[in-house]
């Protein structure tokens, strides 16, 4: 698949037009069959945004269920399924598939390539988390999984949970990392060899190399999960002893993989959020990122240290203090790399000229709130503070303020950014921006409470509260709250569904960006470029501008139909 | 926004300072925690406040405008490296006294004048373990009073020196070092009593340490910190510290009654009548 040996300004109309040809089945079996990577890509995206609609049902019952003290609205083991649910939801099949979707999608593109270098294996990808997504749901109708969001054995082997739901949650996480194991392998393939000529590492744009970082981390984490799995499946299956104590096993043995594991899909999806959000700063603010490399060695360094950081959930188990001071040491370091990204980001807005149009607002809202959560994680990476106030739910809410705000505010910002390539269509700007307003609010509402009453000692995971602990007033606020992000949440997916037939169309490159993606038609052909250009510094489409502005001064040749440049 | 809040919270602080800090402590390690939580609130709300007022700013005054070109500024090294320098700082500063204030809640105090001196001959165990280890202890002259906590599916039972154990309820002594020894015969199960300093887990196959010394006799109420099951929200834990006396008294009846409950049963098994 070498691109055809083209120059910048090479003329006439290319010979192989794929795009003009009428499909031969249905759009649907072409969906299904398809290892395109922008079918794929936007499967995973809708997938994705599907799941948070149902993430947000769970979060919203499970918020009226703590609304008012010593709540009898659910049952124990219907709020502690809706939990388990929630976390699988959450985590495997919106905030990761989203981040994926949008990789899939957007990356080949930002690097010049035609298609991924192992498309059957990013189909495969696809459908193993389709089926993992299956297998969760498809509990309902037997058990759902009730051992929490990470089932700790031994409460989730065997002898303490008997039913099989803790079957089904193995059986479906595995399922889904296995998936990403083959997403991480195409794209890792596919960024190492598909890269148009000249787009040195050096000059990826900051997501394909938050992408390129990422995948990285996702492959390894996803791997060690899997491990995880599979020995928990012999556990419960066929008398395994990995994490039974008594039989010279160590449950402490799970804790540590499967931390590594939601350590490093935090950070992933952290990464993601910023790649994105340093596309849309320097677009929307005219003028390049500030500091480029370093923004991109401190992607590296996320990765590499918040993912070494995973002890710091295990500070109060019996795992000796030096490891706890370790896990602290990374996670502390881990500020460096984080506070350098904020800087360039908000460096890279000073002396440009800001549009604030709706991606850019998403990527503003974003900025803030992943900083209030990091902020707070870092208080809570101290060990002494953690054993105040880990597994409170102020724990919660500094989660949340960084992964809502990174896959959320983030993801919206990204869909908002690239929904004109995907779709030729624009999202509603107002609506846009009323669903912005909302979830920011509802965000701040439901979780800044929860804070407070973190601080008074309430427990997260518990499906009820007492009056006399003091955080009636802090919980019933936050339910309020979790009412109003859950409106914002609707509203944006509302935005996209009537985007995708009444948006207004766009054309090849809506924002004046410039990276390749901008190049390809909106929505791009099978091929995604009939023509690509020797790529010479870190902004391809700035240097074509440049060019045909030049030879517009000067008089000279014009650029053709078929240079299709903004 | 989240910047705002935290103000408005700070500027309410003086209403009522545990509003935004962990419950006040009564026990010298949860002095030590509590510390350390305000200096660490210290710096998370100044970095919030930064980037936040930063990006603020940003917005207000790099709008586009008509006339106005963006400066195409690239990088700049000196400026990358005082940032690296200044976050390396505040990160090394954090760790330090994180260090400092977290080793200082692991030590534990002696018992105090009023408390349970080791005379009395209700201490037993092998004396002090370091907190959040499960490595055997240094030798120490003033043995602290050794406890069991055993988490179980959903109720702590707590085995005193003498035998005697209770359910529920713990009572102690007070101002005197007590060390918790945790340990689960199911689930991992989390003993937290944020008045008396921090959340450890019971891990099955091992045992971990608390440690703490009440100054004041009453009531603490803590709970169950770590997802255990179905009624994990029920796991309460309640800390009933009261004079050395009546704790002695209050083992000493425990360990009677719990001797007479078994009498009666074996006489009514030996009397052939089933339990």
């Amino acid at each position: 698949m070498t691109p055809p040996p083209a120059t910048t300004l090479s003329p006439g109309r290319p010979e192989l037009v794929t795009s003009e040809y009428p499909q031969r089945r249905p759009r649907w079996i072409e969906l299904t069959t398809s290892a395109d990577h922008k079918d794929i890509g936007r499967m995973f995206i809708g997938g994705s945004l599907g799941f948070l609609l149902l993430a947000t049902v769970e979060w919203v019952l499970m918020r009226l269920q703590l609304a008012i003290p010593e709540n009898t609205m659910l049952r124990p083991e219907f709020f502690n399924r809706l939990l388990s649910l929630y976390g699988e939801t959450a985590i495997f099949l919106f905030a990761i598939p989203l981040v994926v979707g949008l990789v899939y999608y957007v990356v080949p593109l930002q690097i010049g390539a035609r298609t991924t270098a192992l498309p059957r294996l990013g189909q495969l990808a696809f459908w193993l988390w389709a089926a993992g997504a299956a297998t969760l749901y498809s509990s309902l109708i037997f058990t759902p999984p009730e051992s929490g969001v990470n089932p700790l054995p031994p409460l989730s082997s065997l002898a303490f949970a008997p039913s099989n739901g803790a079957d089904v949650w193995l059986g479906s996480t595995g399922l889904i990392c296995l998936g990403f194991v083959c997403f991480a392998v195409n794209m890792i393939a596919t960024l190492r060899n598909l890269r148009a000529p000249g787009l040195a590492w050096r000059r990826l744009p900051p997501f394909a190399w938050a992408a390129t970082v990422g995948t990285w981390l996702l492959g390894f984490i996803s791997v060690v999960m899997l491990g995880a799995i599979t020995m928990l499946m012999f556990d419960r299956n066929v008398n395994g002893i990995f994490f039974e104590g008594d039989a010279g096993g160590s449950p402490l043995l799970w804790q540590h993989l499967s931390w590594i594991f939601f350590n490093g899909a935090y950070m992933l999806i952290v990464i993601a959020a910023f790649g994105a959000i340093a596309e849309i700063v320097p677009t929307f603010s005219r003028k390049p990122l500030f500091s480029r490399e370093a923004v991109m060695a401190s992607l590296v360094a996320i990765a590499v240290l918040g993912t070494l950081a995973w002890m710091q959930n295990m500070y109060s188990d019996p795992i000796g203090i030096g490891w706890s001071y370790f896990a602290m040491a990374m996670a502390m370091l881990a500020v460096i790399p984080f506070g350098l990204v904020l800087f360039n980001l908000i460096a890279t807005m000073i002396g440009g000229a800001m549009r604030i149009r709706a991606p850019m607002l998403f990527a503003l809202g974003a900025i803030s709130m992943i900083a209030v959560g990091l902020a707070g994680e870092l208080g809570q990476s101290a060990v002494g503070v953690a054993w105040q106030l880990q597994n409170t739910t102020d724990a919660t809410a500094s989660t949340h303020y960084a992964l809502v705000g990174a896959a959320i505010l983030g993801g919206l910002a990204a869909l908002h950014y690239w929904f004109p390539k995907m779709t030729g269509r624009t999202l509603g700007e107002s609506l846009g921006r009323i669903s912005f307003w909302t979830i920011l609010a509802g965000l701040n509402l439901s979780f800044f409470p929860l804070t407070l009453a973190g601080l008074q000692g309430q427990v997260v995971d518990a499906y009820k509260f007492y009056s006399d602990t003091g955080v009636s007033g802090y919980n019933l606020v936050a339910t309020i709250g979790a009412f109003v992000l859950a409106l914002g949440i609707v509203l944006a997916l509302a935005n996209v569904v009537l985007s995708l037939r009444s948006g207004v169309r766009a054309g090849h490159d809506p924002w004046g960006g410039t990276s390749l993606e901008w190049l390809a038609p909106s929505p791009p052909p099978l091929h995604n470029f009939d023509l690509l250009p020797d790529v010479r510094s870190h902004e391809p489409l700035r240097d074509i501008r440049d060019a045909i502005a030049r030879q517009g001064a000067g008089g000279g040749e014009k650029a053709t139909e078929s240079q299709p440049v903004a | 926004m989240g910047a705002v809040l935290l103000t408005l919270a700070l500027a309410a602080a003086p209403a009522g300072a545990n509003v935004i800090s962990p419950e006040l402590p009564h026990s010298p390690n949860a002095d030590d925690l509590n510390t350390l939580y305000w200096i660490t609130l210290i710096v998370v709300v100044a970095l919030i406040v930064v980037v936040n007022v930063a990006l603020l700013s940003a917005i207000v005054r790099y709008r586009e405008r008509r006339g106005r070109e963006p400066r195409q500024v690239r990088s700049g090294r000196r400026v990358q490296l005082r940032a690296t320098g200044v976050l390396a700082a505040l990160a090394a500063a954090t760790f330090v006294v994180s260090i400092v204030f977290t080793q200082k809640a692991r030590d534990r105090a002696p018992t105090g004048p009023q408390g349970l001196q080791a005379s009395s001959a209700t201490v037993t165990g092998s004396g002090a373990a370091p907190i959040g280890t499960s490595t055997p202890p240094a030798s120490q002259s003033a043995n602290p009073l050794e406890i069991t906590a055993t988490g179980q599916q959903w109720l702590w039972r707590y085995t005193y020196p003498n035998g005697a154990f209770s359910y529920y309820q713990l009572v102690v002594p007070v101002d005197t070092s007590v060390q918790l020894d945790l340990v689960t015969t199911n689930v991992v199960h989390g003993w937290f009593v944020p008045e008396l300093g921090g959340k450890f887990n019971a891990v099955p196959g091992k045992v971990n340490h608390a440690w703490f010394r009440a100054d004041q006799t009453g009531t603490y109420t803590g709970r169950s910190s770590t997802f255990s099951g179905a009624a994990y929200a029920a796991d309460r834990i309640e800390v009933s510290v009261v004079t050395p006396q009546q704790y002695q008294d209050f083992i000493a009846r425990q360990k009677s009654d719990i001797q007479d409950a078994q009498d009666i049963v074996v006489q009514q098994i030996q009397s052939g009548q089933t339990p």
